[in-house]
Protein backbone atom coordinates (compact mmCIF):
# COMPACT_ATOMS: atom_id res chain seq x y z
CA UNK A 1 0.00 0.00 0.00
CA UNK A 2 2.87 2.33 -0.01
CA UNK A 3 2.39 4.78 -2.31
CA UNK A 4 4.98 6.75 -3.47
CA UNK A 5 7.92 4.81 -4.02
CA UNK A 6 8.87 3.46 -7.06
CA UNK A 7 6.17 5.66 -8.96
CA UNK A 8 8.28 9.06 -9.21
CA UNK A 9 11.19 9.71 -10.35
CA UNK A 10 14.44 11.05 -8.46
CA UNK A 11 13.75 14.37 -9.08
CA UNK A 12 12.83 16.33 -5.77
CA UNK A 13 11.52 19.73 -5.84
CA UNK A 14 11.46 20.01 -9.59
CA UNK A 15 7.91 18.05 -9.51
CA UNK A 16 6.28 20.81 -7.49
CA UNK A 17 5.76 23.47 -10.01
CA UNK A 18 2.26 21.85 -10.93
CA UNK A 19 1.52 20.89 -7.04
CA UNK A 20 -1.02 23.64 -7.30
CA UNK A 21 -3.41 21.34 -8.43
CA UNK A 22 -2.91 19.02 -5.84
CA UNK A 23 -5.54 18.99 -2.95
CA UNK A 24 -7.09 15.72 -2.04
CA UNK A 25 -7.49 12.88 -3.63
CA UNK A 26 -5.73 9.37 -2.49
CA UNK A 27 -3.55 9.23 -5.40
CA UNK A 28 -1.75 12.66 -4.97
CA UNK A 29 -0.67 11.66 -1.44
CA UNK A 30 3.10 12.19 -1.19
CA UNK A 31 3.46 12.05 -4.87
CA UNK A 32 5.98 15.31 -4.39
CA UNK A 33 9.27 12.74 -3.63
CA UNK A 34 10.12 9.50 -1.31
CA UNK A 35 10.77 11.76 1.05
CA UNK A 36 8.04 13.02 3.05
CA UNK A 37 10.11 15.29 5.91
CA UNK A 38 14.04 16.08 5.34
CA UNK A 39 15.97 17.50 7.89
CA UNK A 40 19.82 18.72 7.68
CA UNK A 41 21.91 19.37 10.38
CA UNK A 42 19.13 21.17 11.50
CA UNK A 43 19.64 23.29 14.68
CA UNK A 44 17.80 25.22 16.92
CA UNK A 45 19.09 27.34 19.88
CA UNK A 46 17.05 29.65 22.02
CA UNK A 47 20.11 32.57 22.81
CA UNK A 48 22.18 30.15 24.52
CA UNK A 49 19.70 27.06 25.80
CA UNK A 50 19.63 24.37 22.74
CA UNK A 51 16.62 23.33 21.24
CA UNK A 52 17.71 20.40 18.77
CA UNK A 53 21.15 20.46 17.21
CA UNK A 54 22.63 18.82 14.22
CA UNK A 55 19.21 16.88 13.38
CA UNK A 56 19.50 14.73 10.03
CA UNK A 57 16.95 12.70 9.76
CA UNK A 58 14.39 11.23 7.18
CA UNK A 59 10.89 10.70 7.31
CA UNK A 60 9.56 8.33 3.93
CA UNK A 61 6.36 8.80 2.23
CA UNK A 62 3.41 6.79 3.54
CA UNK A 63 5.22 5.81 6.94
CA UNK A 64 4.51 6.33 10.13
CA UNK A 65 7.54 7.32 12.39
CA UNK A 66 7.60 7.94 15.90
CA UNK A 67 9.52 10.90 17.49
CA UNK A 68 10.47 9.98 21.21
CA UNK A 69 12.10 11.48 23.73
CA UNK A 70 11.59 12.92 27.39
CA UNK A 71 10.60 16.68 27.77
CA UNK A 72 12.67 18.98 26.58
CA UNK A 73 14.52 17.12 24.89
CA UNK A 74 13.71 19.09 21.47
CA UNK A 75 10.63 17.22 19.78
CA UNK A 76 8.07 20.22 20.02
CA UNK A 77 11.22 22.36 18.73
CA UNK A 78 11.77 20.48 15.86
CA UNK A 79 8.29 19.78 14.69
CA UNK A 80 7.73 23.87 14.85
CA UNK A 81 11.16 24.23 12.68
CA UNK A 82 9.26 21.79 10.03
CA UNK A 83 6.12 23.94 10.18
CA UNK A 84 8.05 27.49 10.09
CA UNK A 85 7.16 28.90 13.19
CA UNK A 86 10.23 29.05 14.22
CA UNK A 87 13.70 29.40 11.40
CA UNK A 88 16.35 26.89 12.33
CA UNK A 89 19.62 28.89 13.50
CA UNK A 90 21.82 25.97 11.41
CA UNK A 91 20.72 23.76 8.85
CA UNK A 92 17.79 23.23 7.09
CA UNK A 93 14.15 20.74 6.36
CA UNK A 94 12.47 19.80 3.57
CA UNK A 95 8.90 19.22 3.88
CA UNK A 96 6.74 17.34 1.17
CA UNK A 97 9.64 18.63 -1.23
CA UNK A 98 8.91 21.97 -0.21
CA UNK A 99 10.98 25.05 1.42
CA UNK A 100 8.67 25.49 4.74
CA UNK A 101 9.28 29.31 4.68
CA UNK A 102 9.11 29.78 1.20
CA UNK A 103 6.55 27.67 0.43
CA UNK A 104 4.25 27.83 3.91
CA UNK A 105 1.03 28.40 1.59
CA UNK A 106 0.95 24.79 -0.17
CA UNK A 107 2.61 23.07 2.56
CA UNK A 108 -0.02 23.92 5.44
CA UNK A 109 -2.23 23.27 3.06
CA UNK A 110 -1.25 20.01 3.13
CA UNK A 111 -0.44 19.47 6.21
CA UNK A 112 -2.25 18.42 9.45
CA UNK A 113 -0.42 19.59 12.38
CA UNK A 114 -1.70 18.91 16.02
CA UNK A 115 0.09 21.40 18.50
CA UNK A 116 1.48 20.19 21.77
CA UNK A 117 0.35 22.82 23.94
CA UNK A 118 -3.41 23.18 22.33
CA UNK A 119 -4.96 26.75 22.97
CA UNK A 120 -8.02 27.57 20.69
CA UNK A 121 -8.55 31.19 19.11
CA UNK A 122 -12.22 32.42 19.93
CA UNK A 123 -15.09 31.64 21.75
CA UNK A 124 -17.12 29.57 19.35
CA UNK A 125 -18.61 26.23 19.29
CA UNK A 126 -16.40 23.35 17.85
CA UNK A 127 -18.19 22.91 15.28
CA UNK A 128 -18.16 27.07 14.21
CA UNK A 129 -14.07 26.89 14.67
CA UNK A 130 -13.96 23.63 12.89
CA UNK A 131 -16.19 25.55 9.74
CA UNK A 132 -13.32 28.16 10.24
CA UNK A 133 -10.08 25.72 9.49
CA UNK A 134 -12.50 24.32 6.40
CA UNK A 135 -12.72 26.94 4.93
CA UNK A 136 -9.23 28.13 5.24
CA UNK A 137 -8.31 25.18 3.79
CA UNK A 138 -10.41 26.12 0.67
CA UNK A 139 -13.63 23.83 1.84
CA UNK A 140 -13.64 20.43 3.60
CA UNK A 141 -16.74 18.11 2.93
CA UNK A 142 -18.35 18.81 6.70
CA UNK A 143 -19.62 14.93 6.29
CA UNK A 144 -16.05 13.96 7.09
CA UNK A 145 -15.58 16.50 10.18
CA UNK A 146 -18.89 15.13 11.53
CA UNK A 147 -17.73 11.72 10.80
CA UNK A 148 -14.33 11.65 12.82
CA UNK A 149 -16.47 13.59 15.57
CA UNK A 150 -18.68 10.86 16.11
CA UNK A 151 -15.87 8.86 16.28
CA UNK A 152 -14.23 10.42 18.90
CA UNK A 153 -17.10 10.64 20.71
CA UNK A 154 -16.77 14.45 20.60
CA UNK A 155 -19.50 16.90 21.09
CA UNK A 156 -19.70 19.92 18.32
CA UNK A 157 -22.29 22.24 19.67
CA UNK A 158 -20.16 23.07 22.70
CA UNK A 159 -17.87 26.02 22.80
CA UNK A 160 -14.38 24.84 23.01
CA UNK A 161 -13.08 27.25 25.29
CA UNK A 162 -15.61 25.28 28.15
CA UNK A 163 -14.37 21.63 26.86
CA UNK A 164 -11.91 19.34 28.83
CA UNK A 165 -8.72 18.56 27.93
CA UNK A 166 -9.47 15.91 26.04
CA UNK A 167 -12.17 16.96 24.45
CA UNK A 168 -9.99 19.75 23.12
CA UNK A 169 -7.50 17.28 22.19
CA UNK A 170 -10.02 16.10 20.52
CA UNK A 171 -11.17 18.41 18.43
CA UNK A 172 -7.61 19.47 17.66
CA UNK A 173 -7.30 16.01 16.05
CA UNK A 174 -10.51 16.04 13.95
CA UNK A 175 -8.72 19.25 12.78
CA UNK A 176 -5.53 17.84 11.89
CA UNK A 177 -7.16 14.99 10.22
CA UNK A 178 -10.13 16.49 8.82
CA UNK A 179 -8.39 17.78 4.77
CA UNK A 180 -6.86 14.67 4.77
CA UNK A 181 -3.53 16.11 4.52
CA UNK A 182 -0.58 14.14 2.83
CA UNK A 183 1.73 14.87 6.09
CA UNK A 184 0.47 14.70 9.72
CA UNK A 185 2.40 16.37 12.24
CA UNK A 186 0.94 15.25 15.42
CA UNK A 187 2.89 16.37 18.16
CA UNK A 188 2.15 14.22 21.81
CA UNK A 189 -1.30 13.70 20.12
CA UNK A 190 -2.54 11.11 22.62
CA UNK A 191 -1.75 13.42 25.59
CA UNK A 192 -5.15 13.98 27.84
CA UNK A 193 -7.16 11.24 25.55
CA UNK A 194 -8.58 8.11 27.64
CA UNK A 195 -7.41 5.13 27.19
CA UNK A 196 -10.23 3.57 24.61
CA UNK A 197 -9.95 7.27 22.31
CA UNK A 198 -5.78 6.34 22.51
CA UNK A 199 -6.60 3.01 20.88
CA UNK A 200 -9.21 4.69 18.31
CA UNK A 201 -6.94 7.54 17.58
CA UNK A 202 -4.09 4.70 16.62
CA UNK A 203 -6.53 3.39 14.48
CA UNK A 204 -7.17 6.62 12.48
CA UNK A 205 -2.69 6.46 12.08
CA UNK A 206 -3.23 2.93 10.89
CA UNK A 207 -6.06 4.02 8.37
CA UNK A 208 -4.27 7.42 7.30
CA UNK A 209 -1.31 4.92 6.32
CA UNK A 210 -3.21 2.66 4.83
CA UNK A 211 -4.64 5.36 2.44
CA UNK A 212 -1.14 6.58 1.91
CA UNK A 213 -0.78 9.46 4.12
CA UNK A 214 2.62 10.43 5.88
CA UNK A 215 2.49 10.03 10.24
CA UNK A 216 5.06 11.91 12.23
CA UNK A 217 4.19 11.92 15.92
CA UNK A 218 5.94 12.47 18.62
CA UNK A 219 5.57 11.14 22.12
CA UNK A 220 7.18 10.62 25.38
CA UNK A 221 5.42 6.72 25.83
CA UNK A 222 7.34 4.18 24.28
CA UNK A 223 4.39 1.33 24.32
CA UNK A 224 1.64 4.29 21.92
CA UNK A 225 4.46 4.41 19.37
CA UNK A 226 5.36 0.83 19.13
CA UNK A 227 1.54 -0.08 18.36
CA UNK A 228 1.26 2.34 15.00
CA UNK A 229 4.73 3.11 13.68
CA UNK A 230 7.17 1.73 11.12
CA UNK A 231 10.74 3.37 12.99
CA UNK A 232 11.03 5.56 15.70
CA UNK A 233 13.24 8.57 16.14
CA UNK A 234 14.89 9.01 19.18
CA UNK A 235 16.12 12.56 20.15
CA UNK A 236 17.82 12.91 23.95
CA UNK A 237 19.38 16.56 24.97
CA UNK A 238 18.70 18.25 21.67
CA UNK A 239 20.53 15.64 19.56
CA UNK A 240 19.51 12.32 17.35
CA UNK A 241 19.96 9.66 19.91
CA UNK A 242 19.00 6.52 17.14
CA UNK A 243 16.60 5.50 14.26
CA UNK A 244 15.43 2.35 14.67
CA UNK A 245 12.52 -0.02 12.74
CA UNK A 246 10.01 -0.41 15.62
CA UNK A 247 10.54 -4.69 14.94
CA UNK A 248 14.12 -4.23 16.07
CA UNK A 249 13.01 -2.54 19.56
CA UNK A 250 10.85 -5.76 19.40
CA UNK A 251 8.71 -7.01 22.62
CA UNK A 252 11.86 -5.97 24.90
CA UNK A 253 10.03 -4.30 26.98
CA UNK A 254 11.64 -2.72 30.07
CA UNK A 255 9.93 -2.64 33.00
CA UNK A 256 10.34 -2.02 36.96
CA UNK A 257 8.91 -4.62 39.14
CA UNK A 258 8.21 -4.86 42.59
CA UNK A 259 7.32 -8.08 44.42
CA UNK A 260 5.99 -8.26 47.89
CA UNK A 261 6.80 -11.79 49.81
CA UNK A 262 5.04 -12.90 53.29
CA UNK A 263 8.80 -13.28 54.17
CA UNK A 264 12.20 -11.95 53.77
CA UNK A 265 14.31 -12.89 50.59
CA UNK A 266 17.67 -12.98 49.45
CA UNK A 267 19.46 -10.79 47.18
CA UNK A 268 21.31 -14.16 45.55
CA UNK A 269 18.09 -16.20 44.69
CA UNK A 270 17.24 -13.56 41.99
CA UNK A 271 20.87 -12.35 40.86
CA UNK A 272 21.52 -13.79 37.42
CA UNK A 273 18.30 -14.24 36.49
CA UNK A 274 18.08 -13.74 32.38
CA UNK A 275 16.67 -10.87 31.65
CA UNK A 276 16.54 -9.59 35.71
CA UNK A 277 19.00 -7.06 36.94
CA UNK A 278 19.42 -4.01 39.52
CA UNK A 279 17.94 -6.62 42.07
CA UNK A 280 17.27 -4.61 45.13
CA UNK A 281 15.96 -6.55 48.82
CA UNK A 282 14.84 -4.78 51.80
CA UNK A 283 13.48 -7.27 54.12
CA UNK A 284 9.92 -9.09 51.94
CA UNK A 285 10.17 -6.44 49.32
CA UNK A 286 12.39 -7.18 45.85
CA UNK A 287 12.84 -4.42 43.41
CA UNK A 288 14.67 -4.98 39.46
CA UNK A 289 14.54 -4.36 36.02
CA UNK A 290 13.28 -6.84 34.00
CA UNK A 291 14.31 -6.94 30.08
CA UNK A 292 12.65 -9.39 28.05
CA UNK A 293 9.94 -12.25 29.16
CA UNK A 294 9.10 -12.40 33.12
CA UNK A 295 8.58 -15.74 33.45
CA UNK A 296 12.89 -16.70 34.94
CA UNK A 297 11.77 -13.95 38.02
CA UNK A 298 8.26 -15.24 38.12
CA UNK A 299 9.35 -18.78 38.21
CA UNK A 300 11.84 -18.26 41.02
CA UNK A 301 9.96 -15.72 42.92
CA UNK A 302 6.84 -18.71 42.97
CA UNK A 303 9.56 -20.83 46.02
CA UNK A 304 7.91 -18.00 48.12
CA UNK A 305 4.57 -16.81 49.13
CA UNK A 306 4.00 -13.54 47.04
CA UNK A 307 1.64 -11.30 48.46
CA UNK A 308 1.72 -8.87 45.56
CA UNK A 309 3.00 -8.01 42.55
CA UNK A 310 3.52 -5.02 40.91
CA UNK A 311 4.83 -4.43 37.18
CA UNK A 312 5.24 -0.89 35.37
CA UNK A 313 6.88 0.48 32.10
CA UNK A 314 9.45 2.81 33.29
CA UNK A 315 9.65 5.87 31.69
CA UNK A 316 11.21 6.62 28.50
CA UNK A 317 14.61 7.88 30.28
CA UNK A 318 15.27 4.71 31.46
CA UNK A 319 14.06 2.62 28.51
CA UNK A 320 16.74 4.39 26.74
CA UNK A 321 19.63 4.16 29.07
CA UNK A 322 18.55 0.25 29.71
CA UNK A 323 18.36 0.16 25.75
CA UNK A 324 21.89 2.08 24.77
CA UNK A 325 24.18 1.38 27.81
CA UNK A 326 23.23 -1.60 29.83
CA UNK A 327 21.69 -3.86 27.25
CA UNK A 328 25.26 -3.10 24.89
CA UNK A 329 27.28 -5.70 26.57
CA UNK A 330 24.86 -7.97 27.96
CA UNK A 331 23.06 -7.54 24.89
CA UNK A 332 23.19 -11.01 22.99
CA UNK A 333 22.32 -12.39 26.02
CA UNK A 334 19.43 -10.69 26.96
CA UNK A 335 18.27 -10.88 23.43
CA UNK A 336 18.53 -14.75 23.30
CA UNK A 337 16.99 -15.14 26.92
CA UNK A 338 14.24 -12.79 25.87
CA UNK B 1 -12.45 31.11 1.10
CA UNK B 2 -9.64 33.55 0.74
CA UNK B 3 -10.69 36.05 3.93
CA UNK B 4 -12.19 32.84 6.08
CA UNK B 5 -9.15 34.72 8.59
CA UNK B 6 -10.53 38.09 8.67
CA UNK B 7 -13.67 36.67 8.69
CA UNK B 8 -12.77 34.73 11.61
CA UNK B 9 -10.67 37.74 13.51
CA UNK B 10 -14.47 39.29 13.31
CA UNK B 11 -16.00 37.11 14.70
CA UNK B 12 -13.91 36.49 17.38
CA UNK B 13 -13.76 40.59 17.90
CA UNK B 14 -17.50 41.13 17.25
CA UNK B 15 -18.04 41.66 21.54
CA UNK B 16 -15.28 44.11 21.73
CA UNK B 17 -16.23 45.81 18.61
CA UNK B 18 -20.06 46.19 19.98
CA UNK B 19 -18.24 47.34 23.29
CA UNK B 20 -16.29 50.08 22.04
CA UNK B 21 -19.03 50.94 19.08
CA UNK B 22 -21.76 51.27 21.90
CA UNK B 23 -19.30 53.24 24.23
CA UNK B 24 -18.06 55.52 21.61
CA UNK B 25 -21.87 56.37 20.59
CA UNK B 26 -22.99 57.32 23.93
CA UNK B 27 -19.90 59.46 24.98
CA UNK B 28 -20.99 61.54 21.52
CA UNK B 29 -24.28 62.30 21.98
CA UNK B 30 -24.88 62.68 26.24
CA UNK B 31 -21.35 65.56 25.22
CA UNK B 32 -22.83 66.79 21.79
CA UNK B 33 -26.21 66.53 23.32
CA UNK B 34 -25.73 68.84 26.41
CA UNK B 35 -25.11 72.05 23.77
CA UNK B 36 -29.03 72.99 24.15
CA UNK B 37 -28.33 73.69 27.59
CA UNK B 38 -24.71 74.87 27.64
CA UNK B 39 -25.68 77.72 25.32
CA UNK B 40 -27.60 78.82 28.30
CA UNK B 41 -24.61 79.15 30.74
CA UNK B 42 -21.98 79.21 28.16
CA UNK B 43 -20.39 82.45 29.51
CA UNK B 44 -20.42 80.91 32.93
CA UNK B 45 -18.76 77.75 31.65
CA UNK B 46 -16.16 79.63 29.66
CA UNK B 47 -14.62 82.06 32.55
CA UNK B 48 -14.37 78.72 34.70
CA UNK B 49 -12.48 76.76 32.59
CA UNK B 50 -9.10 78.22 33.49
CA UNK B 51 -7.15 79.85 30.44
CA UNK B 52 -4.13 77.40 31.24
CA UNK B 53 -5.71 74.57 30.92
CA UNK B 54 -8.03 75.23 28.17
CA UNK B 55 -4.81 75.98 26.16
CA UNK B 56 -3.32 72.72 27.46
CA UNK B 57 -6.33 70.45 26.38
CA UNK B 58 -6.36 72.67 22.67
CA UNK B 59 -9.69 74.38 23.32
CA UNK B 60 -9.69 77.76 22.03
CA UNK B 61 -12.93 79.14 22.58
CA UNK B 62 -15.94 76.93 23.76
CA UNK B 63 -18.67 79.13 23.66
CA UNK B 64 -18.60 79.22 19.78
CA UNK B 65 -20.18 76.20 18.45
CA UNK B 66 -16.85 74.85 17.19
CA UNK B 67 -15.11 75.65 20.46
CA UNK B 68 -17.92 73.33 22.00
CA UNK B 69 -17.57 70.49 19.78
CA UNK B 70 -13.77 70.59 19.60
CA UNK B 71 -14.16 70.86 24.16
CA UNK B 72 -16.42 67.73 23.99
CA UNK B 73 -15.05 65.52 21.53
CA UNK B 74 -11.94 66.02 19.73
CA UNK B 75 -9.53 67.69 22.07
CA UNK B 76 -9.08 64.82 24.72
CA UNK B 77 -11.69 62.23 25.64
CA UNK B 78 -12.74 61.32 21.82
CA UNK B 79 -9.13 61.01 20.32
CA UNK B 80 -8.31 58.87 23.68
CA UNK B 81 -11.23 56.47 23.85
CA UNK B 82 -10.40 55.96 20.35
CA UNK B 83 -6.44 55.48 20.23
CA UNK B 84 -7.27 52.68 23.27
CA UNK B 85 -9.88 51.00 20.95
CA UNK B 86 -7.44 51.28 18.06
CA UNK B 87 -4.45 49.54 20.35
CA UNK B 88 -6.35 47.27 21.79
CA UNK B 89 -7.56 45.70 18.40
CA UNK B 90 -4.01 46.17 17.00
CA UNK B 91 -3.00 44.06 20.26
CA UNK B 92 -5.34 41.38 19.21
CA UNK B 93 -3.77 40.64 15.45
CA UNK B 94 -0.86 38.92 16.52
CA UNK B 95 0.27 39.79 20.15
CA UNK B 96 -2.75 38.27 22.08
CA UNK B 97 -3.39 34.70 20.64
CA UNK B 98 0.65 34.28 20.36
CA UNK B 99 0.86 35.34 24.38
CA UNK B 100 -2.23 32.88 24.87
CA UNK B 101 -1.18 29.98 22.74
CA UNK B 102 -3.62 30.03 19.94
CA UNK B 103 -1.42 31.32 17.07
CA UNK B 104 -0.42 27.71 16.41
CA UNK B 105 -3.57 27.08 15.09
CA UNK B 106 -4.00 30.36 13.33
CA UNK B 107 -0.98 30.32 11.85
CA UNK B 108 -1.57 26.98 10.49
CA UNK B 109 -3.92 27.91 7.99
CA UNK B 110 -2.71 27.99 4.54
CA UNK B 111 -1.54 31.27 3.94
CA UNK B 112 2.36 32.48 3.80
CA UNK B 113 3.44 34.25 7.32
CA UNK B 114 2.93 38.12 5.17
CA UNK B 115 -0.32 37.06 3.94
CA UNK B 116 -1.68 36.35 7.29
CA UNK B 117 -0.47 39.19 8.67
CA UNK B 118 -2.19 41.28 6.17
CA UNK B 119 -5.73 39.84 6.75
CA UNK B 120 -5.47 39.72 10.08
CA UNK B 121 -4.45 43.82 9.67
CA UNK B 122 -6.43 44.05 7.32
CA UNK B 123 -9.72 42.88 9.77
CA UNK B 124 -8.57 44.79 12.76
CA UNK B 125 -8.24 47.96 9.97
CA UNK B 126 -11.60 47.78 9.09
CA UNK B 127 -12.47 47.47 12.52
CA UNK B 128 -11.19 50.28 13.89
CA UNK B 129 -12.40 52.58 11.01
CA UNK B 130 -16.01 51.54 11.57
CA UNK B 131 -15.72 52.45 15.13
CA UNK B 132 -13.38 55.65 14.42
CA UNK B 133 -16.14 56.73 11.99
CA UNK B 134 -18.96 57.03 14.98
CA UNK B 135 -17.87 60.69 15.89
CA UNK B 136 -18.10 61.87 12.16
CA UNK B 137 -21.79 60.35 11.67
CA UNK B 138 -23.01 61.29 14.91
CA UNK B 139 -21.29 64.64 14.97
CA UNK B 140 -23.02 65.90 11.94
CA UNK B 141 -26.60 64.40 13.01
CA UNK B 142 -26.42 65.86 16.13
CA UNK B 143 -24.89 69.20 14.28
CA UNK B 144 -27.98 69.31 12.15
CA UNK B 145 -30.53 68.46 15.21
CA UNK B 146 -29.23 70.85 17.68
CA UNK B 147 -28.33 73.79 15.40
CA UNK B 148 -24.87 73.37 15.93
CA UNK B 149 -23.41 75.86 13.52
CA UNK B 150 -20.37 74.53 11.94
CA UNK B 151 -19.77 73.57 8.28
CA UNK B 152 -20.40 69.37 7.46
CA UNK B 153 -17.05 69.78 5.63
CA UNK B 154 -15.52 70.45 8.73
CA UNK B 155 -17.19 68.26 10.47
CA UNK B 156 -15.65 65.94 8.05
CA UNK B 157 -12.39 67.08 8.17
CA UNK B 158 -12.01 67.07 12.32
CA UNK B 159 -13.85 63.80 11.79
CA UNK B 160 -11.66 62.22 8.90
CA UNK B 161 -8.32 63.58 10.85
CA UNK B 162 -9.80 61.83 13.99
CA UNK B 163 -9.92 58.56 11.65
CA UNK B 164 -6.12 59.20 10.74
CA UNK B 165 -4.73 59.65 14.21
CA UNK B 166 -6.27 57.02 15.09
CA UNK B 167 -4.97 54.55 12.38
CA UNK B 168 -1.45 56.24 12.89
CA UNK B 169 -1.63 54.80 16.58
CA UNK B 170 -3.44 51.54 15.77
CA UNK B 171 -0.32 51.48 12.92
CA UNK B 172 2.14 52.28 16.02
CA UNK B 173 0.30 49.53 18.21
CA UNK B 174 0.35 47.03 15.11
CA UNK B 175 3.94 47.18 14.82
CA UNK B 176 5.43 46.56 18.47
CA UNK B 177 2.77 43.38 18.48
CA UNK B 178 4.06 41.82 14.84
CA UNK B 179 7.66 42.48 16.36
CA UNK B 180 6.99 41.12 20.43
CA UNK B 181 3.90 39.18 20.16
CA UNK B 182 3.57 40.87 23.85
CA UNK B 183 0.42 42.36 24.76
CA UNK B 184 2.16 44.14 27.36
CA UNK B 185 4.67 45.89 25.58
CA UNK B 186 1.92 46.35 22.86
CA UNK B 187 -0.08 48.66 25.90
CA UNK B 188 2.80 49.98 27.57
CA UNK B 189 4.80 51.50 24.87
CA UNK B 190 1.82 53.00 22.22
CA UNK B 191 0.33 54.38 25.75
CA UNK B 192 3.64 56.09 26.80
CA UNK B 193 4.04 57.25 22.88
CA UNK B 194 0.56 58.86 23.32
CA UNK B 195 0.72 60.52 26.15
CA UNK B 196 4.14 61.90 25.43
CA UNK B 197 3.15 63.19 22.02
CA UNK B 198 -0.45 64.39 23.65
CA UNK B 199 2.23 66.54 25.96
CA UNK B 200 4.64 67.43 23.84
CA UNK B 201 1.90 69.06 21.63
CA UNK B 202 0.54 70.91 24.57
CA UNK B 203 4.11 72.18 25.49
CA UNK B 204 5.07 73.36 22.27
CA UNK B 205 2.43 76.03 22.24
CA UNK B 206 2.67 76.93 25.88
CA UNK B 207 6.82 77.20 26.15
CA UNK B 208 8.23 80.27 23.76
CA UNK B 209 11.44 78.94 21.37
CA UNK B 210 9.27 75.50 21.90
CA UNK B 211 7.45 75.76 18.93
CA UNK B 212 9.17 73.46 16.50
CA UNK B 213 8.13 70.54 19.01
CA UNK B 214 4.84 70.25 17.66
CA UNK B 215 5.94 68.72 14.44
CA UNK B 216 7.06 66.33 16.25
CA UNK B 217 3.50 64.89 16.94
CA UNK B 218 0.80 63.43 15.79
CA UNK B 219 -1.95 65.38 17.86
CA UNK B 220 -0.71 68.84 16.05
CA UNK B 221 -1.51 66.84 11.66
CA UNK B 222 -5.04 66.21 13.50
CA UNK B 223 -5.96 69.34 15.31
CA UNK B 224 -3.04 71.64 14.75
CA UNK B 225 -4.78 73.42 11.92
CA UNK B 226 -7.94 73.59 13.56
CA UNK B 227 -10.03 71.65 11.03
CA UNK B 228 -13.47 72.48 12.70
CA UNK B 229 -12.68 76.37 11.35
CA UNK B 230 -10.87 75.72 8.55
CA UNK B 231 -11.77 72.45 7.03
CA UNK B 232 -9.62 70.03 5.24
CA UNK B 233 -5.83 70.13 5.35
CA UNK B 234 -4.69 67.29 3.28
CA UNK B 235 -1.32 67.31 3.71
CA UNK B 236 -1.76 66.67 7.79
CA UNK B 237 -3.86 63.97 7.10
CA UNK B 238 -1.72 62.58 4.93
CA UNK B 239 1.37 62.77 7.21
CA UNK B 240 -0.84 60.63 9.76
CA UNK B 241 -2.11 57.94 7.18
CA UNK B 242 1.55 57.88 6.06
CA UNK B 243 3.25 56.75 9.68
CA UNK B 244 0.34 53.97 9.94
CA UNK B 245 1.48 52.55 6.54
CA UNK B 246 5.23 52.72 7.45
CA UNK B 247 4.48 51.14 10.45
CA UNK B 248 2.17 48.48 9.16
CA UNK B 249 4.54 47.59 6.94
CA UNK B 250 7.43 47.71 9.06
CA UNK B 251 5.49 45.32 11.06
CA UNK B 252 4.56 42.76 8.48
CA UNK B 253 8.19 42.56 7.63
CA UNK B 254 9.43 42.27 11.04
CA UNK B 255 6.55 39.37 11.81
CA UNK B 256 7.78 37.76 8.59
CA UNK B 257 11.29 37.45 9.79
CA UNK B 258 10.93 36.12 13.66
CA UNK B 259 10.22 33.18 14.96
CA UNK B 260 6.79 32.74 16.36
CA UNK B 261 5.33 31.36 19.69
CA UNK B 262 8.68 31.63 21.40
Amino acid sequence: MLPGSGSVSAGLSAELSSGTSCRRGSILYGMDTDVAVRAEELTKFYGSRRGIEGLDLEVRSGEVMGFLGPNGAGKTTTIRLLLDFLRPTRGRATVLGMNPRRDKELLHQRIGYLPGELSFPGRESAADLLRFFAAARGGVGWARVTALAERLELDLSRPVRAMSKGNKQKVGLVQAFMHEPALLVLDEPTSGLDPLMQQEFLAMVREARAAGQTVFMSSHVLAEVQQVADRVAIVRDGRLAAVERVESLGRRAVRVVEIHFDDPVTVDEFTGLPGVSDVVVEGPVLRCTVDGRLSPLVKAAARHEVVDLLSAEPDLEETFLSYYYHAEGAGDAVRTGA
Amino acid sequence: MQYALVRKTWRDDRRSLLGWAVGVAAFVTIYVGFYPQFQGTAAVKDDALPQGFADFVGIQNMTTPAGYLEATVYSLIGPLLLIMCGVLLAARTIARPEEEGAMELLLAVPLSRSAFARQRLAAAGVAVTAVAAIPWLLVTALAAGLDIDVPFRNIAAASVGLIALVWCFSGIAFLIGAATGRRGQVVAITGAVAVATYLLRALSGMIDGAGWLRWLTPFHYFTGADPLRTGFHWGNIAVLVAIAMVTCVAGIVLFERRDVGV
